[in-house]
Order: C-alpha cells, then structure tokens, then sequence
C-alpha cells in the first residue's frame, strides 16, 4: 500500500491536471479494473487505426505485471522499457520509445519489471506522467494494469478522456464497477482542499462506512453540510469527470445494450455521466489477429471488429477537434 | 444531481421532454432490461429492494408517458413546454431532505444512431448484421416479423450464396429484412444482389472454364 495522502503529492497531482489542460498532445488511458478483458487488444486497435489515419501515436503499456503490449503491436520482446525508468536506470521517457511495424505508432513497452516492486512510488509516477505529456505525438494511450492500485488509478485520472474497456461478464461489470468508483473518490479527494472534507472522502471510500455514506449524492449532502465551497468543487469535479465506456467481445445485441445499462447504473447510483464510447464484437478475426502478433485494424480492416474499432477511434479523433476548437 | 425521488419521469427514464413515442418505447424497455433482478448491469450494485422500488418508479413513468393524454397533462403540470429545459420536479417527494441548489445537465437521450458505423458503400450481408445488431435485435426477432427461416437469415448476413434458394426469394427476404430494421428495402435488396448476381457469375465462368 503507499501513502499517498501527503500534502505536497497531492498539490502536485493537481498541478499536473492544470498543465494537461495546456498541452496538445491527447492522452488517453484505457483501464477497466479487470485482467483479460482485451485492454491491450483494444489499445492496439486504436492507437493503430489513429495511427494509419494520419495521427502521431505512442502507446505506452503501464502494465508493468503483466505486460504485453509490445506483443499486440508486433514488436519482438524489446531490451528497453518502462522498468528502465521505474528503476530510475534511464530518465528519458524519449529515449525508452520503439518503433512498431505501423508507420506513426510508436511504442513504450513494460517488459521485465521488477517483480519486487513493480510499481513506481508517488513521486516517480509524477515525474512518468509529466514526461508523457512532452512526448511529441497528437495521443499517448496508457495501456493500464488490472486492478485499482494507486498507481493505476493516477494513471487513469492524468487524461479526462480515460476509457474503461469491460467485458460482457458479471466479473468485468462489476470489476469496471469498482474501478470507476475508486477513480472518482481518487479524484474527489485531490479536488477537495479541507483536511476534513477529505477525511470523509476517505471515509466514504470504505463501501461499508458507519455515516452510511453509499453514493456520491449522499457524500455530497455530507460535505455540504460542512462547507459549501467545497461542495461546489464537489459538484464541478463530478461534472468533469467522464469515463467512456466500451463493451469488448459481444455476441448478442443484448450484450450491445449493457453498454447502456451501465451508464444508466453510473448515472442513477453514483451520479456520474459515463459516455458509451461503443462496442467491439467477438470475432474470430480478432482472435487470429493476436495470434498472428498484428493489430486487428490493420491485418483484416474489412472484418466486424476492426470496423467497430476504427468507429471508437473516429469518435476519439472528433473529440480531439472538438477540444481544440474549444481552446482556440 | 438529484436523488431518484426528486427525478421527473423523463429523468427516470433517461429520455427527454421532446422524446418521440418510439423513443419513450425503447427507453423503457432498456430500463426494464437494466433494472432487472438479475440484470449484468446492475446485480453487483443493486441492494436488496433497489431494483424492485427502480422498477416501481419506471413503470410509474411510462403509465403517464406512455399514454398521450395523460403525457400532455403530465407536461403541463410539470411545465414542461416543447424545446424547454426539463423543469424541477412536480412528483410527491418521499425525500424531503434539502434539495441543493445544483445546475442540473439535461440526461443525453439514449440514442442507438451515435453507435453508427457511418461507412457507407455497399449493403453487404456483414452491413446487414451490423444494422440489425445496432437497432437491438436478434436473428430470431427478424424471423418474427419477417417469418423468414432464421437460417436462411444467417446465410444472407454471411453471404454463404451458394446455400441460399432462387434468386428471387433471396431478393425478396433481403428487402423484408431490411424494411424490418428501418432500412429501404428496395435499396438494399439491388445493392445486395448486385454482390450475389457478380458472386454467381463468377462462379458460372469457373465452370465453364473448368469444362473446356
């Protein structure tokens, strides 16, 4: 477990949040809570279908227990990687990146990391996220662990634009469940400045807390109570945040509808307005294409998957102009 | 945001003021699917009872939505008018706790159409299943409505020509299967054929070229 409530770590993380907001280069990270849900297959798919649009593309794999990024993307098993720069060996994220076989995508891979401690500490993991933003690309996936450890979840807060990818299976649901939870009240508890509005966050982070406190909208009746401008905040970090659903691996148009279930679920429980970002579906090609070690999007671009792939990476592709014209 | 008490019946339903009444149809539906006892969605985070009570409130709903005459006078009393925001709630509150004083965003209407493929080209048998996958429905709904064999219904979304009778009932079960998602059934059916008749002549010429 590492502490992560101190002060300065926490300014920092929110400094980092404000510089995000200056920068061009897109970054996205893509979680979703449980292992073996095709995060990776996804991350592939995306970051190549951008890639052959046109758009400069790093796909980093932030898996460091289980990495195989590298192998969707075709990539043989690389001497270089974020272990490198975990172990403080290199200090260059610039120097960590590979080539793959798609022309404009590139690739930081998480081979060979320290099974003893795997995991940045705090301050590296700062130092990781703000060179990523420096990359020189139009968007840097993070391809993210399983799990809702510190890391990940800092991770998946550096973008606004984080992806939960979930498989259509009562342990995925509820795994991606979890995972947007920890990733709101990981959120919330950086936005809120009160030491002890923040100890209720912390609170209400422990599903079966004495104050009763089971949804955001009762912590936020809570704090309210407390302090008002903290409530506000409360309210803008809520409306900020966005996480963007994708159902991998349908088989029915039954499972096509969870992606909207889930949203209802996350809007009328926790209060927060996921997008369904849309649905991938089960597909032999998609099968073959890990086995043969080639991005779906590029090997069989005409099959169903590869479609629905490059429609999710459209989509990301308009948000990107959307923001910008925003900000010019 | 707002409790569920304090949740007008569009809120509920994740529809909007505007909805037409296939859209309030399929919203309901997609509650009913989603506030289900054993829902995927929703079993690891209902508690006892939730779903059962969610269930009360939708149905509730779609009785007054449902219904033009009773949807009209519902508007009204809410005050919701055409193009306006959804107004604060007019239902008996349960919750009579302090209700913040919160900018609420309107819910985005459920809307199958942003999953769109938009590729265009040909109506190919894969483009079929697409479709048909987007609009909710299954091989056997089409067959329903359609009374087409569900087999031959697979055979068209594979494209598996060979297998597939006369060109004239093939004709006719793309245009009834495309008409029954929505789509021209005329175009469609030219646009398919086109692949099957180009398909058969292919095969034709291998013939012929194999026989001489």
């Amino acid at each position: 477990m590492i502490a992560d409530s101190s002060e300065t770590s926490n300014r920092a993380a929110a400094r980092l949040q404000a510089e995000q907001a200056d920068r061009s280069v897109r970054l996205i990270p893509v979680g979703g809570g449980k292992g073996g849900v095709g995060k990776s297959f996804v991350v592939a798919n995306l970051a190549a279908s951008l890639a052959r649009a046109g758009s400069r593309v790093v796909a980093v794999d932030g898996d460091l227990e289980g990495a195989n990024l590298h192998t969707c993307l075709g990539v043989p098993k690389p001497r270089i990687s974020l272990a490198d720069f975990v172990a403080q060996r290199e200090e260059d994220l610039q120097k960590l990146i590979l080539e793959t076989p798609i022309a404009n995508l590139q690739l930081i891979a998480a081979t060979d990391g320290n099974l003893a401690t795997p995991q940045p500490n705090h301050s590296r993991r700062i130092r990781f996220l703000r060179s990523l933003r420096n990359l020189d690309a139009d968007f840097v996936f993070i391809d993210l662990g399983a799990g809702t450890h510190a890391a990940v979840m800092d991770y998946f807060m550096i973008g606004e634009d984080g992806v939960v990818v979930i498989a259509p299976e009562p342990t995925s649901v509820e795994n991606a469940y979890s995972f947007i939870r920890a990733a709101f009240y990981r959120r919330l508890r950086l936005a809120m400045v009160s030491h002890d509005v923040r100890k209720i966050v912390t609170t209400a982070m422990d599903q079966r807390n004495e104050r009763g406190i089971r949804t955001p909208l009762d912590l936020l009746r809570e704090i309210q109570s407390l302090d008002s401008a903290e409530g506000a905040r409360f309210v803008e970090t809520m409306r900020a945040f966005r996480p963007r659903l994708i159902i991998n691996g349908v088989r029915t148009a039954e499972e096509i509808k969870l992606g909207f279930s889930i949203r209802s679920v996350c809007r009328k429980y926790f209060g927060i307005d996921a997008e369904y970002l849309g649905y991938v579906n089960n597909d032999d090609a998609a099968r073959e294409s890990v086995r043969v070690r080639r991005p779906l999007v590029d090997l069989h671009p005409q099959s169903d998957a590869a479609i629905y792939l490059a429609r999710i990476a459209r989509k990301l592709l308009a948000g990107n102009s959307a923001t910008r014209e925003d900000s010019a | 945001m707002k409790s569920l008490s304090e949740q007008n019946h569009y809120e509920i339903l994740e529809t909007h003021p505007e909805a037409s009444d296939q859209e309030i149809e399929r919203a309901y539906r997609l509650s009913l699917t989603t506030y289900a006892d054993e829902s995927l969605a929703g079993y690891s985070v209902f508690a006892e009872g939730d779903a059962a009570a969610l269930r009360e409130r939708i149905e509730a709903a779609y009785r007054v939505l449902s219904d033009e005459q009773s949807r009209s006078e519902y508007d009204a009393s809410v005050g919701v008018e055409s193009n306006s925001e959804v107004a604060g709630p007019a239902v008996a509150l349960a919750d009579s706790s302090p209700l913040p004083e919160v900018a609420e965003r309107t819910p985005l209407p459920i809307n199958f159409a942003e999953l769109d493929d938009g590729t265009g080209g040909d109506f190919d048998g894969a483009r079929l299943r697409r479709y048909r996958m987007r609009c909710g429905l299954e091989v056997e709904d089409i067959a329903a409505v359609t009374k087409i064999n569900t087999t031959y219904l697979l055979f068209i979304e594979e494209e598996r020509f060979p297998d597939l009778p006369a060109p004239v009932y093939v004709r006719g079960f793309v245009g009834a299967y495309a008409s029954c998602l929505g789509l021209d059934s005329r175009r469609v059916a030219t646009s398919y054929m086109r692949r099957f008749d180009a398909r058969r002549e292919e095969r034709r010429k291998g013939r012929f070229f194999e026989s001489h």
